[in-house]
């Protein structure tokens, strides 16, 4: 019942590997803790919210304050640990054993709904006492959530997939119903608890909350083996993945990461609420070029996402549109087992009905997706290759005969993305990682040729293998020039493949380019660094493309 | 203030050298003469012409190299002089028949740590405070973040990681010489009744233990067991080199532990591939070593063996210690 049992399962869960043996300890929890702590585990692991209540950078100095201990050495430390939460409890472990008072047993809904809370009302020496004082009744295998919830970064190796498995095998009902309860706001109380417990499933009590999203693969080579004529082509939009949905006349707009979002998007919200009908449509949400009827690029998107209440000017110079390409729920009709190809039918049905009879003009905000009709898989390729012309990431090919399954079924849909662009390019920075990469160095930075001088252009993270990483790091130590801070300058010596999704011209940076998701493709230890692409060579990739 | 070469002691190809005994302490490549402060593979090479060690260490070494070679042994406090410097073998508490080494040459004295820690280990003898001017000492472990547990909390934590799995095999990787047989110490006082196996490399290790007086309990030689479901919920002890690769396909239904004191941090616990991690070490923590700096009374400290830069600036900071830097 209390936060010592919630960090032994934050243990366990970090050090077991196999997927049934996590079930097994989860459902075991499950069954041996309150409703109301078990409530909260589920809003911590499934990470429904990681508010940050202090900053990591706040618990430092405030350890650095209360101990005594310079700012430097506990950054050295951090360096080595790559998470603040932990360095500070490693620390503690130094600091506390000496002073302990009385121990205090505090259940976990005791410290998330009254204990943390009341922190923030408190001011900034009332507070500091306080963590203080937790810090020295808390016992000491407590420390590390206590930290990692107070700064917002408890993270454990569960997805809500496996949450979902766990709650299934402990009432015996299926995963779907499970996933479809957690989806959504979860508020923590020994009512969601019950009611995702809940033995007789209740249809009306799901009404707000979107269905699981079905998910794309990445290609495989045997789907070219099938006739193109079992497949539905639709462009693949690079927007927000989104579930509108209206029931008993509410509209909600629900992402796929789960979030409500009504609020960013109110004018849509608003010409949905004219539809007569009531249902759950799957789509893209995004920015468009009404002129060119293409959709805008994403970073115009971004400017409207974690905007609540936007301004009528705001609308306007960011005009969204909500494209359909899935119709899951009629007037209260689950249509999910259908086949795709009927729903289809049934989504262009109701559309054009929605046209005709809507006294407002929904048409300027909500339209369903084009479909796309190649001849062959080699014409498929051709429309491929087209997709950056209309600002799309490529295509979206969908088994006609598929029913709405949740989670990322094989063999129904697939994505099937415009190769991307790639430059071959020479390492120059490389800076420590922190987190799991901790103590690595495992951010990097790479140039092009200018004349005679490499300029940088992009920073990758992602790409290499495990051990592709320490034999880098090795590297990086031994052929290191200079050292600032974290940083290090490299001998050019290593030349790496990167490849993005967008090229564009940028006045902040030195090179004038910007690239989107630069990653590493290849470590090119065939390559010496005069092989290496100029900045020339990625201005021609640019004009290729525009 | 002397320049460092009129150092006693230095470094020489990356190793410590005392130029007036032409002697060298723990070197990676064959000399005339070695001192060797124990019987770890990375602190002694192959070829040397003389050795000179405890006699623990000695035994070991010959286990490890052969007993063709040449190798003078002392007691522990017992002085010995090599071209009129005086020598001396002082317990480090790091393994069996470990220990640091004291010059005294012209009233000077010079202390070298070798590995050491302060944790209590039945296995060998407790490290013992030796005073000096001097002080070269290893820094492995030398951030506040690191603060070991009381090893007899760690064993229980292992003793509790087997029993909860009765259906798995517990393999747990350690260091065959000196980690293995205090691991072995501790949990044979713990819950856990079951068998414990262990590898070649380390039963050898426990046979030359038991040999040198110290009650190991006694453990199964993994390579005579040929039925593999008869290991279900037993611990097996293995050397780190045999995690990697097809080793492990020789068992069923196993979980995986890696007993080391950088198992401390849950970021090198994730990256090391182990299921879990025992932060355990026969190395100083911490507060070990700023203990040892200060209980050894030197007034001039060299670190070598580890990240010493914050250590350094600590000491020079809060302890006003000199922290000296070799020139390599």
């Amino acid at each position: 019942m209390s936060l010592k049992k919630f960090s032994e399962l934050f243990g366990d869960l970090d050090s077991i590997n196999s997927t049934n043996n996590k079930i097994e300890i989860l459902k075991n929890y499950f069954l041996s803790n309150d409703p109301i702590d078990n409530s909260w585990a589920i809003y911590l692991l499934t990470g429904k919210s990681n508010k940050r209540f202090i900053s990591g950078r706040y618990l430092k100095n405030l350890f650095s304050q209360i101990y005594e201990y310079p700012q430097w050495l506990i950054d050295t430390c951090y360096l080595k640990v790559g998470d603040s939460a932990e360095v500070i409890t490693l620390l503690l472990k130094n600091k506390t054993n000496s002073r302990r008072k009385k121990l205090s047993n505090i259940s976990l809904n005791e410290l998330l709904s009254k204990t943390i809370p009341a922190l923030s009302k408190l001011n900034e020496e009332e507070k500091n006492l306080e963590i203080k004082n937790l810090w020295e009744t808390l016992p000491e295998d407590e420390h590390l959530i206590f930290n990692k919830i107070l700064t917002g970064t408890f993270r454990v190796g569960v997805s809500i997939g496996l949450i979902t498995k766990s709650i299934s095998k402990l009432i015996n009902i299926d995963e779907e119903i499970i996933s479809h309860r957690l989806m959504g706001d979860f508020k923590p109380s020994i009512d969601s608890y019950e009611f995702l417990i809940n033995k007789n499933i209740n249809l009306q009590e799901l009404n707000s909350k979107p269905f699981p999203f079905l998910l794309a693969n990445t290609i495989e080579d045997k789907i070219f083996k099938n006739s193109i004529n079992d497949f539905q082509f639709e462009w693949k939009y690079d927007g927000i993945r989104m579930q509108l949905i209206k029931r008993s006349g509410n509209v909600s707009l629900w992402t796929r990461g789960q979030e409500l979002v009504n609020e960013s998007f109110p004018e849509l919200v608003e010409k949905m609420s004219y539809i007569k009908d009531d249902f759950v449509l799957d789509g893209e949400l995004l920015v468009w070029n009404f002129k060119e009827q293409i959709a805008f690029d994403f970073s115009l998107l971004q400017k409207r996402i974690n905007r609540k209440s936007p301004t009528r000017s705001i609308q306007i110079k960011y005009p969204i549109i909500f494209i359909a390409y899935d119709l899951l729920e009629i007037n209260g009709r689950d249509i999910r087992e259908i086949k795709l190809e009927n729903r289809r039918i049934e989504l262009e049905k109701y559309f054009s009905k929605w046209q005709n009879k809507t006294e407002n003009n929904i048409s300027d905000i909500f339209k369903i997706c084009d479909l796309i009709f190649p001849n062959d898989w080699p014409d498929a390729l051709t429309y491929k290759e087209k997709s950056r012309e209309n600002n799309t990431e490529g295509l979206i090919i969908k088994k006609k005969t598929s029913t709405y399954s949740s989670g990322r079924k094989k063999g129904i849909w697939w994505k099937y993305k415009v190769d991307p662009m790639q430059l071959d390019a020479v390492l120059i920075y490389a800076k420590g990682g922190s987190g799991r990469r901790a103590g690595l160095y495992t951010d990097y930075s790479f140039a092009l040729w200018k004349d005679k001088e490499l300029i940088k252009f992009a920073s990758a993270y992602s790409g290499l293998t495990n051990i592709e990483i320490k034999e880098l790091d090795k590297w990086i130590r031994k052929n290191t020039i200079e050292k600032f801070g974290p940083v290090r300058s490299l001998k050019p010596e290593m030349v790496f493949e990167i490849s993005f999704e967008k090229i564009q011209i940028s006045k902040r940076h030195k090179s004038g380019i910007a690239v989107r998701f630069p990653r590493i493709t290849k470590w090119r230890k065939d390559k010496k660094i005069n092989d290496a692409d100029s900045l020339e060579n990625a201005y021609e990739l640019m004009k290729k493309i525009s | 203030m002397r320049t460092k070469q009129e150092y006693l002691i230095r470094y020489k190809d990356g190793n410590l050298y005392c130029e007036l005994a032409d002697i060298w302490i723990d070197p990676s490549k064959p000399v005339k003469k070695a001192l060797i402060t124990h019987a770890h593979f990375d602190h002694f090479t192959f070829g040397c012409e003389e050795y000179i060690s405890t006699k623990e260490t000695a035994i070991l070494l010959k286990e490890r190299i052969g007993d063709n070679i040449k190798i003078k042994t002392f007691e522990y406090g017992e002085e010995f002089k090599i071209n009129g410097i005086i020598i001396s073998f002082h317990p480090s508490g790091h393994i069996l028949g470990s220990s640091q080494i004291r010059f005294i040459f012209a009233e000077e004295k010079w202390l070298i740590s070798g590995d050491f820690k302060l944790q209590k280990d039945q296995t060998c003898k407790q490290y013992e405070i030796v005073k000096t001017d001097y002080l070269i000492s290893e820094c492995t472990f030398g951030l506040p973040i690191f603060k070991w547990d009381e090893s007899n909390k760690i064993a229980n934590d292992i003793s509790k990681w087997i029993t909860n799995s009765p259906e798995k095999t517990s393999l747990l990787f350690c260091y065959s010489l000196g980690k293995a047989q205090r691991l072995l110490n501790e949990i044979s006082q713990t819950d856990f009744k079951g068998n414990i196996y262990s590898h070649g490399s380390i039963h050898k290790m426990n046979n030359s233990y038991r040999e040198l007086g110290i009650d190991i309990k006694d453990t199964i030689k993994i390579e005579n067991k040929k039925k593999i479901d008869e290991l279900k919920g037993s611990l097996i002890l293995l050397p780190p080199s045999l995690s990697k690769g097809s080793y492990l396909k020789n068992f069923k239904n196993i979980q995986t532990a890696f007993a080391s004191g950088w198992m401390s941090i849950r970021a090198l616990r994730k990256r090391s591939g182990y299921d879990k991690g025992f932060a355990i070490s026969d190395h100083a923590d911490w507060d070990g070593i700023l203990e040892v700096v200060k209980n050894s009374e030197a007034k001039n400290v060299f670190f070598h063996h580890g990240d010493s830069e914050a250590l350094s600036k600590y000491l020079v900071e809060k302890e006003s210690i000199n922290v000296l830097l070799f020139g390599k």
